[in-house]
């Protein structure tokens, strides 16, 4: 992985409005920030605060109302169909509240997929997913179908998906939110494990507390705009107090 | 970005992705073949029990009857066309979801719409067979016991056994075949509109949707 871009996602006064009727809801109101390579980020804020809406944007899943995000220094509006696609299968790995993966799958199928879509070659394919599924402690559930599996197993697996086309950038939505505390806590543990061994950015949109321990900073949205930017050791510090 | 380094899914993973999917949706594909099976097997077996008495009574008799199999066979047609639809229907809704997942993984919207109609083409083929078989065979042996007479039964074999020597063979298939056709035709239109929409979602529009 080259690390010439100190950033790997800026965003530049991005908006996003829903209009519905009479009523514009801005999801997302003037949000620009810069998040640096390997950085593990939480975006914390109410419900409705707009942080699923930052993660659709900066996905690239949906076209923002305003404003730009760069991935890698790339400004995303300026990707045809074609590299769009190329974005989400090889740059970013996607991992969600309610896992989606594809139920009729097993797991090591469920993380191959990616790696059809980036046309790595069969055999590698399943070595690769294989080894990831190992990383991940489902060495022993290859062969499991996503109904077959527990709610943190299922992560487990959306994780490897998300992680084995080495990806620049883990985006995250409420991975803990359908997960009990003490599995929920495995699955930020093993985030950050990751985080650290693969050098890789994770971008966190959460309301579990928990994961303000791991994060190197946290962005607090609140109505569309970020409030506030801190530290960890900043948060810290206002807990002693 | 170079084009080296675009997305790819060749013909022959989409080929494999459908038809593991039908087989593990395979109640699901069942619904959807079951109107596809009876709508064929009913047209066949019209257009062989035409053939049949025309080869019995003269080409003539068989005219008649056949303008008013073909009538019917347009009904039944009409009726197995909006079962099919309905189920393709459902069967490209019930998995926005993973439709929007696929995308999130890499799927352009050519990809996805590309499993949806080689699995319309399956079920069409496999559905389309199973009744263009069953309608053929019904029908035969229908005509078999209805009207036999060892004279009547020796002429229809006569004429299937010319018929297949000397003309063409494909003539004794033409009814089958055509209903098989037909179901083909029929499934990849059915699948065609749903597909095409779900393709075109945005992976967020997708993936919101609950069924
Ligand atoms: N597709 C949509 N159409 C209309 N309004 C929407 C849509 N998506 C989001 N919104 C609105 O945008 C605002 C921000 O929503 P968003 O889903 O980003 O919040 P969130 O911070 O992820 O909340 P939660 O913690 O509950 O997941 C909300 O007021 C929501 O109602
Ligand atoms: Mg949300």
């Amino acid at each position: 992985m080259s690390l010439r871009y100190e950033y790997a996602v800026e965003t530049e006064d991005l908006a996003k409005y829903y209009v519905m009727g009479p009523v514009t809801v801005r999801a997302l109101d003037g949000v620009s920030v810069k998040i640096r390579r390997s950085e593990y980020l939480s975006i914390m804020g109410p419900s409705g605060s707009g942080k699923t809406t930052f993660f659709n944007m900066v996905g690239g899943l949906d076209r923002p109302t305003r404003g730009k995000v760069f991935i890698d220094e790339v400004d995303i509006a300026s990707l045809d169909a074609y590299e769009l696609a190329w974005l989400r299968a090889k740059k970013i790995g996607y991992i969600f509240q309610t896992f989606n993966l594809i139920p009729v799958l097993t797991a090591m199928e469920n993380v191959t997929l990616p790696m059809v879509f980036t046309g790595v070659e069969r055999e590698e394919r399943l070595r690769r997913a294989r080894e990831m599924l190992t990383r991940v402690g489902l060495g022993e559930r290859l062969d499991h179908k996503p109904g077959e599996l527990s709610g943190g197993q299922q992560q487990r697996v959306a994780i490897a998906r998300a992680l084995v086309n080495d990806p620049v950038i883990v985006l995250a939505d409420e991975p803990t939110g359908n997960l009990d505390l003490h599995t929920g806590l495995e699955i930020i543990n093993l985030l950050k494990t990751l985080n650290t061994e693969k050098k890789v950015t994770i971008i966190n949109a959460t309301h579990d507390l928990k994961m303000i321990d791991v994060s190197d900073r946290i962005f607090w949205l609140r109505d569309g705009k970020i409030e506030r930017i801190e530290t960890r050791a900043e948060v810290a510090v206002k807990e002693v107090e | 970005m170079s084009r080296e380094e675009g997305v790819k899914f060749p013909l022959s993973e989409a080929f494999s992705f459908s038809l593991e999917s039908i087989k593990r949706r395979f109640g699901r594909a069942l619904v959807t073949m079951a109107s596809i099976v009876l709508g064929i097997s009913f047209l066949t077996f019209l257009l062989t029990t035409g053939r049949i008495v025309s080869v019995l009574y003269g080409e003539g008799s068989g005219v008649a009857v056949q303008f008013y199999q073909l009538w019917m066979a347009v009904i039944a047609l009409l009726i197995c066309s909006v079962g099919i639809v309905n189920s393709m229907l459902m069967s490209v809704t019930e998995r926005y979801k993973e439709i929007g997942t696929m995308k999130c993984l890499g799927a352009m919207n050519t990809h996805v719409l590309e499993i949806f109609l080689i699995e319309a083409l399956l079920l069409g083929l496999i559905g389309g067979g199973i009744g263009a078989v069953a309608g053929w065979t019904i029908a035969t042996v229908w005509q078999a016991f209805t009207q036999a007479s060892p004279v009547n039964i020796f002429m229809v074999s006569a004429s299937l056994w010319t018929e297949f020597n000397t003309s063409n063979p494909l003539l004794l298939l033409a009814n089958p075949l055509i209903g098989i056709a037909l179901s083909v035709v029929i499934a990849l239109l059915a699948a065609l509109a749903p597909a095409y929409i779900a393709a075109k979602l945005s992976p967020t529009e997708a993936l919101r949707y609950e069924v």
